[in-house]
């Protein structure tokens, strides 16, 4: 009589499945062969100076081929002992970036992008968000590596390996203190793409894991790879269709007293989110490699008279937490550890709109 | 209580009882309030295990409890409950509420424990000592003590906002998010709340040397 397969076993059958389609794939796709077309991360010139060989460069060029390229893939995502595929396709054309993400098991959510605007696909919500970002707002303004971020991170090529028949470099990311996660990633030499990515605790264990079945670079994606599998008939949709506040519109300035070291504000702006008429202020803080959100909401009346406690929630291995502070809801999120998004949150007070963030 | 007491209950919390003893421990459970007690300990130790894991609780059973108690009109509507003796369900609706707590309470240990959040708050608050902060140079002026207790952290529950709130922040995070974070992160979400087991990932660089 059959017995049902283990957990273990049943992981190994989907490593197996996933070596075996990505090693086949690898024949037929461009992983597996020259792509179609140069593009200037291949055309760069073959004899390397030391500093393109630098960890901290390998970081920098895989952002860039993450943001720049065309590119459509299959990857596994593990986390908390959950496992689910998903796919990629990411579209730089003329200027506009599209990008689709899709879950192929489970939940069945689509995240795409077009341009400025954002729309999160929810069927087992029956709900469609839909934000429409600041057209002047860039995707890729995230900032460089730069020499205050190896204060904070220990950058290293620990080794080179082959992965789906390609040579990778192995770079890890390791955080000098337990305020921020660490990455372990396997970077395609030619491509610069991770073709593997784990996320690490500060002591080093796995919280998170990608590892691509098949990757294409393809030089034509059509518009057709970016519309929806979802029907979204009796869904309903949330827009952001107020306007955010003007420009030179008074609003109360929000900011963090102290931050954890190495983090600084990145970027701030008032928007309003789906489905909601109410102004948000939104604050970014990062240390080059992470980056935590803080949102700031009036509080409701109705929620004014309960009392307020503060509250915490995980997506994967990001971390959110909501507090209420002089009245108004304030909510951290980011991919770093829970206490941290909490401390940050804790942090938040009005001040005068000329004063910074001051760094302990 | 008595060892096979003991290791029935244990049987019927990891769903391996057989369906008749079930029934004859969960009318035991409806009127022994130390037999309820210790299900409930049950209940969160086995789920406080199976978070570290990363292996949900029993979903064949948690499935059937809650399939009993759909099916069951009385408890359904919450009119025309039938009082003709204690019905078997009973105790397993106590039992699901007791699972319930269980999940409330691995949120919660979740929300506690990734970090150690009292230790870390004290590592949080040492770089600001080097700093002439106000909020730190005052009690140092004032001869506090070298040592002090570490406050225990304030009181957090689960977050409670709308999976849709929650979405929307993620959505607008991503957008200041670095590629590979942004990635990782969309990718969780669309993953919550779903997928199936696996088993943890090795974490040496070597494993994939071929």
């Amino acid at each position: 009589m059959p017995r049902a397969m283990s957990s273990s076993e049943r992981f190994v059958a989907l490593t197996l499945a996933w070596a075996v389609a990505g090693a086949a794939l690898a024949e037929d796709t461009s992983l597996g062969r020259a792509p179609p077309q140069k593009t200037s991360l291949e055309s760069a010139p073959a004899h390397k100076t030391s500093l393109d060989q630098a960890p901290a460069h390998w970081l920098e060029r895989m952002n860039e081929a993450l943001t720049t390229r065309d590119y459509d893939g299959t990857f596994s995502h593990w986390h908390g002992g959950h496992v689910e595929m998903l796919r990629i396709i990411h579209r730089v054309q003329d200027g506009t970036v599209s990008e689709r993400l899709a879950s192929l098991d489970g939940s069945g959510r689509e995240f795409i992008r077009t341009g400025a605007s954002l729309t999160c696909y929810l069927p087992d919500k029956r709900t469609v968000l839909v934000e429409q970002r600041p057209p002047d707002e860039s995707l890729v303004g995230f900032p460089a590596l730069n020499d205050q971020t190896a204060s904070f991170y220990d950058i290293r090529e620990v080794t080179r390996t082959r992965l789906n028949r390609r040579d990778t470099h192995v770079i890890t990311v390791s955080p000098k203190d337990q305020y921020r996660y660490g990455y372990r990633l396997w970077i395609d030499d030619s491509t610069a793409m991770p073709l593997k990515t784990q996320l690490c605790d500060a002591r080093g264990h796995v919280i998170e894991q990608i590892v691509f079945a098949s990757l294409t670079l393809s030089s034509h994606i059509p518009d057709s790879a970016f519309k929806p599998e979802v029907s979204t008939a009796g869904f309903t949709w949330l827009r952001n269709e107020s306007a955010p506040p003007a420009p030179g519109a008074p609003t109360l300035a929000w900011n963090a007293m102290r931050l954890p070291p190495g983090f600084r504000m990145a970027a701030r702006s008032a928007q309003t989110l789906p489905g909601s008429t109410d102004p948000v202020d939104h604050l970014v803080f990062t240390d080059g490699v992470a980056s935590v959100s803080v949102f700031v909401e009036a509080q409701r009346r109705e929620q004014a008279d309960q009392p307020s406690v503060p509250e915490s929630a995980t997506v994967g291995s990001s971390s959110a937490f909501s507090t209420v502070i002089d009245g108004h809801k304030i909510t951290a999120v980011g991919e770093v550890p829970p206490d941290t998004v909490r401390f940050i949150a804790n942090q938040l007070a009005r001040e005068p709109p000329s004063v910074g963030a001051r760094r302990p | 209580m008595n060892e096979e007491l003991d290791s029935q209950l244990s049987a019927m919390f990891d769903d391996e009882l057989a369906s008749e003893e079930c029934e004859l421990l969960a009318r035991r459970l409806s009127r022994d309030e130390q037999l309820k007690a210790r299900w409930g300990r049950y209940a969160v130790i086995g789920a406080a295990i199976r978070s570290e894991r990363g292996v949900r609780l029993n979903a064949p059973l948690a499935g059937r409890v809650s399939a009993v108690i759909l099916a069951e009109p009385a408890l359904a509507t919450g009119h025309g409950a039938r009082r003709a003796g204690v019905r078997w369900w009973q105790p397993v609706a106590a039992a699901a509420v007791a699972v319930g707590v269980a999940l409330v309470s691995v949120l919660w240990l979740r929300a506690q424990t990734p970090l150690a959040g009292a230790a870390l708050s004290a590592h949080l608050s040492a770089p600001t000592a080097t700093v002439p902060s106000a909020a730190v140079v005052p009690a140092a002026a004032a001869g506090a003590p070298d040592s002090y207790v570490v406050p225990r952290a304030p009181a957090v529950r689960a977050m409670a906002v709308p999976s849709i709130e929650l979405a929307n922040y993620v959505v607008a995070h991503s957008v200041f998010s670095s590629p590979v974070t942004r990635r990782n992160l969309l990718s969780a979400f669309m993953t919550s709340e779903s997928g199936s087991s696996a088993e943890e990932p090795r974490d040496d660089a070597q494993s994939d040397v071929q």
